[in-house]
Parts: C-alpha cells; sequence; structure tokens
C-alpha cells in the first residue's frame, strides 16, 4: 500500500466516523444512538488494522482488535442490555430544539478542519485528515452531553467522544505506546460499569433517570 | 533504595486495601487503616530525605522530582490524617445508620484504592500513565460519593463522573496532541515520558503544542475544579462521606493540578512562558470571581467548603499566571496550605454536622458550648482560610500578590483583592454565628471524641507552625519545585 492509498483510506474512513456522529446527533430513540456509537467503532478498529498493514506495527493490530472487542460489541451490548433492562419508556430528549443542534454540529466541524489547516507541520506527524475529525468527533461529543437529559445518551456521548480521541491517537505516525492504549481501554470500561451501576442504582430506588435528578442547587 | 521505593510507595495503599477485604472485625479494619497510612507516611518520608538530597529518582514510568515531593508529602499527611479521623467518625456513622457496618470493609478498601491512584498520578513521569491514573481518581471516588446511597449522594456521583470524564478526554485528548508533536521530533519510543518531553520542548511545534495545552488545561482543570467547569465540585464535595470530602478537597484537586503544570512546563518551553500563564490567569479569574456569590448565600456547610475550594483552585492558578519566581512558590504553597487546611475545615464540619444532625448552618449555633475544641478548631480553620495573618494562607495569598504586582496584572490584583475581601466578611459571618451564641435544641451534648480530634489537631498543629514559620528544609523543597516549573 503506498502512503497516499492509506491516506485516502483513512479519509474515507473519517468522512464515515463524521456521518455516524451526525446520526447519533439526530438520533431520536437510544437503540439507534447505539447502533451508530457501536458502527463508529468498528470503523475505527477498520481503520487501525488499515494502518497496521501499512506501517507493520504490530502493536496497530492489538489496537484493533481491543476496539473491536470493547467499543464495538461489549459496551453496546451493555448498554442495549440497560436500555431493556430499565424498560426505557422515554427515548432521547434534546434540552434545545434538533435543528440547533444540527448547525452547532456543523460549525464544530467546519472549525475543526479550519484549525488544523492553520497548523503547519504537524500534519505530517498524523495521517490523513485524522486530527480534524478527531477533534470534531470530541467535542460533538460532548455536545450531545450537553443537549441530552436522559443517562444513557449521555453515556453514547461519551464513547463518542473517546472514539475520537482513539483515532487520532492511531494515526498519529509513530503510533501510540500499547500499553498506554489498553490502559485508556480499561479505564473506560470501568468507567461504563460504574456508571451503568449508578443508573440502575438510582432507577430501582426512585424510579427515575439518574441524569434527570436536580434536587443539588445553588 | 530509592528507586525500589518508586515501586513500591502505590502497592502500599493496593495492599492495605486488599487486607481490607480479608476481615469484618471493625477494630481490626480501623488498625489497617491507620497502619498503611503510617507505613506510606514513613516511606515517604524516606524517599522525601533521598529526593533532597541525591536529587530526582526515576525508574521506569516512575518518577519523583522535588514538585512531585510537595504534592506527595501533602497526600500522605492527609491520608494519615484521615485515618485517624475516621476510626471515630465511622463508629458514629454507623450508630445514626449513615454508613452500614457489612459495607464497611469495601468502603475502606475504595479509600486506599482511592489512595493509591493519586500516589501514581503524582509519581506518574509518562504522560499516558498520569492520565490512566487520573482517570482511576475518577472512577474510585465516584464511587466513594455516592456511598451512602441515598438519591443526592447518586445524583453528585453521576454528575462528578460524568463531568470529569468528559474533562479527562479533553485531557487525553491534549496529551496525545503533545505526544504526536514530541515523537515528530524525536521518533516514538519515550515521547510521552515527561523528562524525554522536557530535554526536546524548545523544538517541538507551537502551534500544535498550544491546542494540546488548552485541551490538558479545560481538561484537567474540570477535574482540579476551575470555574466554569467546576459544576460536579460543590454537589461531589458536600455528598460525600466527610473523610473523602477531605480528600477530595484536599488533594485530589491539587493532584490534577500537578498535571496542569507538568503541560505548562512543556508549553511554556515550546511556545514562550506568556502563552500558559495567560489562559491560567483568566481560569483563576474566573473561578475566584464565580465562586464568590456563592459562598455568601450558601446555607450548607460543606457546600460552603466545596465552593470555596473554587476560589483557591482559582487563587493557585492565579499565582501560577503571575509567574515568575514568586509567584509559582506562593502557588505551590498555597496548594500545602489549602490542602491542610480545607481538609480541617472538612473534619470539623463532620463533627458540627454528626453532633447537631443537619449540616445547614442555621441549625449548627453554639458550638462553643457543647464542643469547645472542635469549635475552636473551626474558628482557626475559618481564620486561616480567610486569610488573617498569622495563619499560613495569609503568607501564600500574599507572596501570589506580590507576584502579581511585580508583574503589574494591576486589573487582576484588584478584583482578586475585592473578591478575598467579600468572602473574608462572607466566611467569618458564617463561621462566627456557628462558633458562638446559645447552641440550639438540636444539639447533642455528649464529650468530644478522642480520635477525631487527634486527626483535626495534627492538621491544625502543621496550620499553625507553616503560618508562623516555614522550616528550612520545606523551604528549600519548595524552592528547588519552583525551579522545575520556572526553569
Amino acid at each position: 500500500m503506498s502512503a497516499e492509498t492509506v491516506h485516502t483510506i483513512i479519509d474515507d474512513l473519517g468522512a464515515l466516523l463524521l456521518f455516524s456522529m451526525i446520526l447519533i446527533v439526530m438520533a431520536s430513540q437510544i437503540s439507534r444512538a447505539i447502533y451508530a456509537v457501536a458502527a463508529q467503532s468498528l470503523f475505527i478498529a477498520i481503520a487501525g488494522g488499515v494502518l497496521a498493514m501499512f506501517t507493520g506495527n504490530v502493536d496497530l493490530w492489538v489496537i484493533a482488535g481491543v476496539t473491536l472487542a470493547v467499543k464495538a460489541i461489549m459496551l453496546p451490548w451493555v448498554l442495549h442490555w440497560v436500555v431493556r433492562r430499565m424498560n426505557v419508556r422515554r427515548e432521547v430528549e434534546p434540552v434545545i430544539p434538533d435543528a440547533a443542534t444540527i448547525v452547532l454540529a456543523v460549525a464544530v466541524v467546519v472549525m475543526s478542519f479550519d484549525l488544523s489547516t492553520s497548523l503547519g507541520t504537524v500534519r505530517q506527524a498524523i495521517t490523513g485528515n485524522a486530527l480534524p475529525v478527531g477533534i470534531a468527533l470530541t467535542v460533538l461529543g460532548v455536545l450531545v452531553m450537553a443537549t441530552r437529559k436522559t443517562a444513557l445518551t449521555q453515556m453514547v456521548g461519551l464513547f463518542a467522544s473517546e472514539n475520537g480521541i482513539f483515532f487520532t491517537a492511531m494515526a498519529v505516525t509513530q503510533g501510540m505506546p500499547l500499553i498506554i492504549e489498553i490502559g485508556v481501554s480499561l479505564d473506560v470500561i470501568l468507567a461504563a460499569l460504574v456508571m451503568t451501576i449508578l443508573v440502575l442504582r438510582v432507577r430501582s430506588t426512585v424510579d427515575a433517570d439518574i441524569a434527570d435528578l436536580d434536587r443539588l442547587r445553588g | 533504595m530509592g528507586e525500589t521505593l518508586l515501586w513500591i510507595l502505590p502497592l502500599i495503599p493496593t495492599v492495605t486495601a486488599l487486607l481490607m477485604l480479608t476481615t469484618r472485625d471493625r477494630r481490626i479494619i480501623s488498625a489497617i487503616d491507620v497502619g498503611g497510612s503510617a507505613v506510606l507516611a514513613v516511606l515517604t518520608l524516606v524517599l522525601a530525605s533521598e529526593v533532597a538530597t541525591g536529587g530526582p529518582r526515576v525508574l521506569g514510568i516512575f518518577r519523583l522530582d522535588d514538585l512531585g515531593l510537595v504534592f506527595l508529602l501533602l497526600l500522605v499527611v492527609l491520608t494519615l490524617a484521615v485515618s485517624i479521623y475516621t476510626v471515630g467518625w465511622f463508629r458514629q456513622a454507623v450508630e445514626v445508620g449513615n454508613m452500614k457496618a457489612e459495607s464497611l470493609r469495601s468502603y475502606f478498601a475504595l479509600v486506599h484504592a482511592f489512595v493509591a491512584t493519586m500516589v501514581v498520578t503524582i509519581l506518574a513521569d509518562n504522560l499516558g500513565v498520569l492520565w490512566i491514573a487520573m482517570e482511576g481518581t475518577t472512577i474510585t471516588s465516584a464511587v466513594l460519593i455516592g456511598y451512602h446511597g441515598h438519591q443526592h449522594g447518586l445524583e453528585a456521583a453521576w454528575k462528578y463522573i460524568i463531568v470529569t470524564t468528559i474533562g479527562i478526554s479533553f485531557g487525553l485528548f491534549g496529551t496525545v496532541l503533545v505526544y504526536a508533536a514530541a515523537a515528530d521530533v524525536m521518533g516514538g519510543a519515550g515521547a510521552m515520558s515527561w523528562l524525554a518531553i522536557m530535554k526536546i520542548a524548545p523544538t517541538l511545534d507551537p502551534g500544535i503544542i498550544r491546542i494540546g495545552f488548552i485541551f490538558v488545561l479545560v481538561g484537567y482543570g474540570a477535574k482540579a475544579g476551575l470555574a466554569p467547569m467546576h459544576l460536579w465540585l460543590p454537589d461531589a464535595h458536600s455528598q460525600a462521606p466527610t473523610p473523602v470530602s477531605a480528600l477530595l478537597s484536599g488533594i485530589l484537586i491539587k493532584c490534577a493540578l500537578l498535571a496542569i503544570i507538568r503541560f505548562q512546563t512543556i508549553s511554556a518551553a515550546a511556545c514562550g512562558s506568556a502563552f500558559p500563564t495567560e489562559a491560567l490567569l483568566v481560569f483563576g479569574l474566573i473561578s475566584v470571581v464565580v465562586a464568590t456569590p456563592f459562598i455568601l448565600v450558601q446555607h450548607d456547610i460543606k457546600r460552603l467548603l466545596g465552593y470555596h475550594s473554587v476560589e483557591h483552585v482559582g487563587i493557585v492558578a492565579l499565582g501560577l499566571g503571575f509567574g515568575g519566581s514568586v509567584g509559582t512558590y506562593g502557588a505551590l504553597l498555597h496548594v500545602v496550605n489549602h490542602g491542610i487546611t480545607k481538609a480541617l475545615a472538612f473534619f470539623c464540619a463532620g463533627a458540627a454536622i454528626a453532633r447537631y444532625n443537619s449540616r445547614d448552618m442555621r441549625v449548627i449555633r453554639g458550638m462553643f458550648a457543647v464542643a469547645p475544641v472542635a469549635a475552636t478548631l473551626i474558628m482557626l480553620a475559618a481564620l486561616s482560610l480567610a486569610g488573617t495573618p498569622p495563619f499560613s494562607i495569609f503568607i501564600s495569598e500574599l507572596l501570589v500578590l506580590r507576584a502579581g504586582i511585580g508583574q503589574g496584572h494591576w486589573i487582576a490584583i484588584a478584583i482578586f483583592l475585592a473578591m478575598v475581601v467579600v468572602i473574608f466578611a462572607g466566611l467569618l459571618h458564617h463561621v462566627g454565628a456557628m462558633a458562638f451564641g446559645g447552641p440550639t435544641a438540636a444539639a447533642g451534648r455528649e464529650g468530644e471524641a478522642w480520635s477525631p480530634l487527634v486527626g483535626m489537631l495534627l492538621l491544625a498543629a502543621i496550620m499553625v507552625v507553616l503560618g508562623l514559620t516555614i522550616p528550612a528544609s520545606f523551604d528549600g523543597l519548595l524552592q528547588r519545585a519552583t525551579e522545575v516549573v520556572v526553569g
């Protein structure tokens, strides 16, 4: 594979990532958002595989495998399990109108690309357009968390946000140290576990969505 | 010897945490708790003397320099004080049903796991390990914040884990960007080590480091409680069990500050010191201003202390932002002073809440009549927190102020002084009403138990000593730590 081919593939995957991110932002049902974030993780695993083939870096294969197993299969499965377990009646509840969210999302994407074209030499250190896509995904994940009131949607936003970081980290030409990636994945799993426990505990004691509680003020 | 200790240090709280799980006996649990913390403190002192004589110690991903040592010493002192305080605190908490006796050991195991992750945060030389340990502190402490299991605690825990996890996602992104810039210069191997990055920092691309530092500042700033990312802090500090509140406010938010300082030094070397210090100055000012009105109108004593921590983190950021050796020295001294004093204040608040069975400051009245020692200590802590001489915080605030005057930041100083004066009045009004006057009917009349008092007196002694004089060895440590930051 030539360097141009890899650039093209990474850019194509970046476009798919942004598309799935828009699906998450738009999703009116929580299960669709979960499928979209699973697809997003799958694209990132593919990107890891492509980069591994190109650079011959064995670590990247491991990272791609872990991403596939944890973020594309395990976490979405856990989220679906919680959805069934909680018997979610309400779906995604936006705080601001969908149209406004979309406008914000587009602005974020444009600004990310604008920001990273202003960087000179760094563009060699990170393959293709992985940097602007990564920044856009990270910020859009936070946007999803900020504009939705349900706990599960906030978790989906968090995973999408972390996908953006993983994508950029993979595309750093020299690759990230394997042990760091494993540690980060482990932390993500543990955080998801604790969040799930919190959601279920609140559901079992007061029959409310944890993100909806707002007694603590002032 | 020193190198081996670097590995042993994080293992001590880990082993202590595991030992907790082997027993159900309350006395044994308390003994392990205090014992583990004491061993950690002693080994840290041994390591401290080695670093003082032989310079920084490095072993693999761990490295302890004078800067880290300042934070590590604060951590072990607070851990020891918290352990002593907890002996009596949890006995009372079990009696009133705030803590369930059967789940006690998991509480203690989590506290020590929390301490272990903070030790790794401080010792980490590898910026990736720093991030992993920081997320580890979030996970362990989130469970502790929701430990009482009631609705408010769970709400606070959720807000905490969501806000700080988003926050440190940004921190990770910043770390990746700094790594990309460093790997571009020196190749992948070792490009995550802070020491290695510092050696080549002047040659790094300033554009990407600038973006990376902003991501890190916002990210770890959320964890440090800098406004406007502080929204989790008052909730978490007020809902957590009191010993955990003391650890959160005393040392956890300082660990995040240490992470920011590490990136500040990289950024200062790569794009000049003006950029990171101005960014810190802005966040510091916002924090001081935002916290003030909430301190004035607060009725919940632990929320009051939480908002007050936002103000003081802001002051540390201001000290770093004014920069120079005076400002940085003042900021580091303030980290220690605030850590000790705020933990003491939380201890006193915990004792008051247990006695009056309420956290509303309108109910807690006339503490002097029913608990003279705790009342004296809370007055001392409040005077110190408000910045009156001869207490320690007065000195560090004065140093920060002097640095600001030296740099000619007149507007920042005017805002800072105005807020400090307002908070001074507000805080002393609140605490004065609690300590003096006739006790309300809700006040418990039983005598004061020794164990919380010993923990409180330990911190009070350090607070008073640091106000009167800074011991030569500690002064030397702070000087060398300042050199690490300023260069």
